[in-house]
């Protein structure tokens, strides 16, 4: 589904990604792994097309289409989606109002009518029953006052309505306690199907342990020097970063 | 709610002077390009127990300056006279700017007077959020702008709200930059 080969990017003049090679296929899950400022987050930013980062070198592929010329809403409306570790508020357009403008927007790219009232109000209930939200919560303004378990709530829940081919979870367990993350989890592990893939960035192991991965990368300055499975991950938070850093 | 000229200078005012008399004001002010817009209101207590409302959102964009002007003022026999104003502003880009200057004139001490006053700036952070659930650059500053003014929006009978939802998206046409 995504191939990445020998990607190189940079922001700002500073170079953070130096030769990336990544190959998710459809039904896989694939969690990367690193210390902090190895290049997890710009890596997520880079495929969501961000305007600040720059790819220097190297190739992305979404079902075998180039990326790079993309603009980040034309890579969404291909089914890319990334739930943000830092998602931003937008005072006074409310959680509905912003997923049927979201929904609409790729129907209307994919040359479809805008959804109708019920059977937006019909996958609304039946999303938001699945993450267990609340109708007063879809009411309020986007992540405005949101606790981080709410609003990592409202990635998901965003997920689970725009139904991506490639969902990218930056960070998503940092800020849940851990019930949170438990239902977060639950609600990501509903969505796994034969056809979509999703990639889990994160620093700790606990997330994985609900969301279980087939693959498991490490990624450090800008490289992923060791992939494996899900015993990898285990074996990160026994032993730490530090041999990882000595064999790189 | 104010697209209007190059150059705007409005004021639309109430005199309270009947005892409980209340007056409500509501505006957007939109300025895109060179547009210089000067609007507000005067709410003049003199009446007692008269009540006053100030709601204005002003949104700046291009190369605009977009400033609130506003008096509000209590005379001596306007007792036990309320006024709640709120000034909220938005930028677009860093070549615009917004002012705020209330003038609060209080003759009577019974008088409880509040004012409120925001500034803030649709950030590229908003625009990437939207553009990566698939809503263009164009779209997703009408969602953040129609979203700021919905306080005042909420207030127009449903049919007018509709005309000035895509009346902002029109005076917004282009300001992506």
């Amino acid at each position: 589904m995504l191939t990445i080969e020998n990607l190189h990017a940079q922001v700002e003049g500073k170079q953070i990604l130096n030769g990336i090679d990544l190959d998710v296929k459809a039904g896989e899950v694939h969690a990367i792994m690193g210390p902090n400022g190895s290049g997890k987050s710009t890596l997520s930013s880079v495929i969501a097309g961000h305007q600040d980062y720059e790819v220097n070198e190297g190739t992305m592929l979404l079902e075998g289409e180039d990326l790079s010329e993309l603009a980040p809403e034309e890579r969404a409306h291909k089914g890319i989606f990334l739930s943000f570790q830092y998602p931003v508020e937008i005072p006074g357009v409310s959680v509905t109002n912003f997923i049927k403008t979201a929904i609409n927007a790729s129907r209307k790219a994919k040359g479809l009518e805008d959804m109708a009232a019920n059977e937006m109000l019909k996958k609304i209930r039946e999303k938001s029953s699945l993450l267990g939200i609340d109708s007063r919560f879809l009411s309020r303004s986007l992540n405005q006052g949101f606790s981080g378990g709410e609003k990592k709530r409202n990635e998901i829940f965003q997920l689970a309505m725009l139904e991506p081919k490639l969902s990218i979870l930056d960070e998503t367990d940092s800020g849940l306690d851990i019930d949170a993350l438990k239902i977060v989890a639950n609600g990501v592990n509903k969505l796994r199907s034969k056809d979509n893939a999703i990639i889990v960035i994160t620093h700790y192991q606990r997330l994985l342990e609900y969301i279980v991965p087939d693959f498991v990368h490490v990624l450090f300055d800008g490289k992923i020097v060791k992939s494996g499975n899900k015993d990898l991950a285990i074996e990160l938070e026994e032993k730490g970063y530090d041999w990882i850093k000595e064999m790189a | 709610m104010e697209t209007g000229s190059a150059v705007t200078w409005k004021y639309p005012s109430c005199i309270l002077k009947g005892d409980n008399s209340i007056g409500e004001f509501y505006s957007i002010a939109l300025t895109n390009n060179y547009q210089q817009a000067d609007t507000g209101t005067k709410m003049i207590h003199l009446g007692k127990n008269t009540k006053s409302t100030i709601i204005s959102k002003g949104i700046s964009a291009g190369k605009s300056q977009n400033s609130y002007r506003g008096l509000v003022q209590v005379h001596p026999r306007a007792t036990n006279a309320r006024n709640f104003s709120q000034c909220d502003s938005l930028l677009m880009g860093n070549q615009c700017g917004a002012h705020t200057f209330p003038y609060i004139e209080v003759k009577n001490k019974t008088a409880q007077i509040e004012h409120e006053a925001t500034t803030s700036k649709i950030g590229e952070d908003q625009i990437f959020y939207c553009n990566q659930r698939g809503i263009d650059p164009e779209k997703a500053i009408a969602l953040v702008v129609n979203g700021f003014s919905k306080e005042v929006l909420n207030k127009l009978p449903m049919e007018f709200a509709v005309e000035a939802q895509k009346l902002l998206e029109i005076s917004l046409e282009g300001s992506v930059g």
